[in-house]
């Protein structure tokens, strides 16, 4: 690549990429259903994002807006490799940490502390990491001596604190964050994004989904707007805010 | 991330970084397996032992004592007993039965994990298969142990986990089709429970292979016992264990073919359809 010195600057870039899901409506769940239904299936597609082109610096925090059903948690799943775009590409740049809903990553059956290594390992980091690292995911998350017990029987304020604390304390380089800390109390949340500040100061590039407009003004440095699956702007956070605002305002949305 | 050359995780640096993880992950995934049925005593173990013993006794009961069933003499002549014949085939069936089996249980244990977080999700299945040869190996090793009681051993022994790792190999390549049809069509399981009963009296197991009949009602019988791929492992196992000859260079080729060929092809197909299933609301 003859780019590399730019390219490398850029944690996510994401180019003309489209997501198209494909919905089912009663979808045949046996075989016997199968061959009852052959020849009468009610197969739709539903386009979640299109054409959609941003890229995303190493080291900003990057703020996604847009009404529910736009798009916005699709992208993040993309970006964490979760799904596969349709057409386009998507690249990430280092390990990605995503904390995309409450207890995302966590195995029901599994202790709070063999959840941090099993995620661990799935972020790429080996055992002895996830042990150094393991004071310091508990202490944060509050659940005392509750890590060994089964998440299954965690509170959903625990689970969503666990699941923070390890996505943040794993050193990510890219962080994803979909709404969740609004499921915190205030204290909670004021910690979440102190040490989202104290990432993002070391060099981590965060991207942030969030309905809170006046969190994504303070916090990010570039906005992406997204409607109905198309990028409609992305830039300077007070006028993609503003813009978007406006736009959220005329329209009877039910909101 | 720092590269330590030195410790224990060395000998992990010569894979790739993906490679790593991923056989970090199957361990994670074996470990809780193996946690789930032994929850770490020693009791348990010997628990898990009482299943294939108690099939063993049975069997022997109903084909040894009942029908009087013959098995051929083992290598020192010494013992004829039906039951250690039957056992030295039921081990490595245990561990196609259970790896096969077991796939769609450990696929659903882990789907709504893969819908929130990417990983490989055959490390899943892979897991599940390493902790069933862990326990199956205890199943080999009391084998192992009477058949030395009774002076029966012989450097063939070492057959034997070959023989169980070709059967999982050929049983993961099956369990990984089963596991992403049966995400889908959720009744493949009982499918595949029915499928499997009957294929256990497909391989002779519970029979010796030469009192097959040619032809039964119009059926090649005993070509169909002797085309069915687990006939040449289970062999395998026979000589290595039972015998104590090397066993056959046409049946060593046959079971490596058949279990490298169909894991091959089963993980190529999981990997297509995974992504596919994480996607589903």
């Amino acid at each position: 690549m003859s780019d590399s010195t730019r390219a490398s600057v850029r944690a996510v870039e994401v180019s003309e990429v489209s997501k198209r899901f494909r919905l089912e409506l009663n979808r045949p769940t046996s075989v016997k259903e199968a061959v009852l239904s052959f020849g009468r299936r009610d197969v739709r597609h539903l386009w979640a994002l299109r054409d959609v082109s941003l890229t995303i610096d190493k080291g900003s925090f990057f703020g996604l807006v847009g009404h529910n059903g736009s798009g916005k948690s699709t992208l993040l799943r993309l970006m964490a490799g979760i799904h596969r775009p349709t057409e386009g590409r998507i690249t990430a740049r280092g390990r990605v940490s995503a904390l995309l809903e409450l207890g995302s990553g966590f195995h029901p059956e599994l202790t709070g502390r063999e959840n941090v290594f099993l995620n661990g390992a799935m972020l790429g980091l080996g055992r002895r990491q996830m042990a150094a690292a393991m004071d310091g995911i508990i202490e944060f998350s509050g659940v005392g001596d509750q890590i060994d017990a089964p998440v299954k029987i965690y509170s959903s304020g625990m689970y969503m604190r666990l699941g923070f604390s390890v996505a943040v304390n794993v050193e990510p380089e890219i962080l994803l964050v979909d709404e969740v800390i609004a499921v915190g109390d205030e204290e909670f949340q004021q910690r979440c994004l102190q040490h989202m500040e104290r990432l993002r100061s070391g060099g981590t590039t965060i991207v942030l989904v969030s309905h809170d407009t006046g969190l994504v003004r303070e916090l990010c440095d570039r906005v992406g707007w997204l409607d109905g699956g198309h990028l409609r702007s992305v830039g300077d956070p007070d006028e993609v805010v503003d813009a978007y605002l406006l736009h959220a305002t005329e329209p009877p949305e039910g909101r | 991330m720092a590269v330590n050359h030195t410790g224990p995780s060395a000998r992990l640096l010569r894979l790739s970084p993906a490679a790593r993880t991923g056989a970090r992950l199957v361990r994670s995934f074996a470990e809780r397996e193996t946690k789930a049925l032994y929850k770490r005593n020693v009791l348990g173990w010997l628990w898990s032992l009482l299943k294939p013993l108690t099939t063993v006794a049975v069997y022997s009961l109903v084909f040894g004592v009942i029908y009087r069933a013959t098995a051929p003499s083992t290598a020192n002549g010494q013992a004829e007993v039906f039951a250690l014949y039957l056992f030295s085939g039921l081990v490595v069936w245990n561990v196609f039965y259970t790896i096969v089996n077991g796939s769609m249980r450990w696929m659903d244990g882990v789907s709504e994990l893969r819908k929130k977080i990417y990983f490989p999700t055959e490390t899943a299945l892979i897991g599940g298969a390493a902790a069933t040869l862990l326990q199956s190996s205890l199943e080999a090793l009391v084998l192992v142990v009477i058949m030395a009681v009774l002076t029966n051993v012989s450097w063939t022994l070492m057959f034997l986990p070959v023989a169980m790792l070709l059967a999982a190999l050929f049983a993961l390549g099956l369990g990984f089709a089963a596991a992403i049809v049966n995400a889908r069509y959720r009744d493949i399981q009982h499918l595949t429970t029915i499928v499997l009963s009957v294929g256990f009296f497909m391989v002779p197991i519970v029979y010796t292979p030469d009192i097959v009949p040619d032809r039964a009602y119009g059926l090649p019988v005993a070509r169909l016992v002797e085309l069915n791929p687990l006939n040449s492992v289970i062999a395998v196992a026979r000589d290595a264990v039972y015998f104590l000859e090397t066993p056959d260079i046409a049946d060593l080729a046959t079971a490596a073919a058949w279990a490298i060929g169909t894991f091959a092809l089963g993980l190529a197909f999981f990997r297509r359809r995974s992504m596919a299933i994480s996607e589903e609301p």
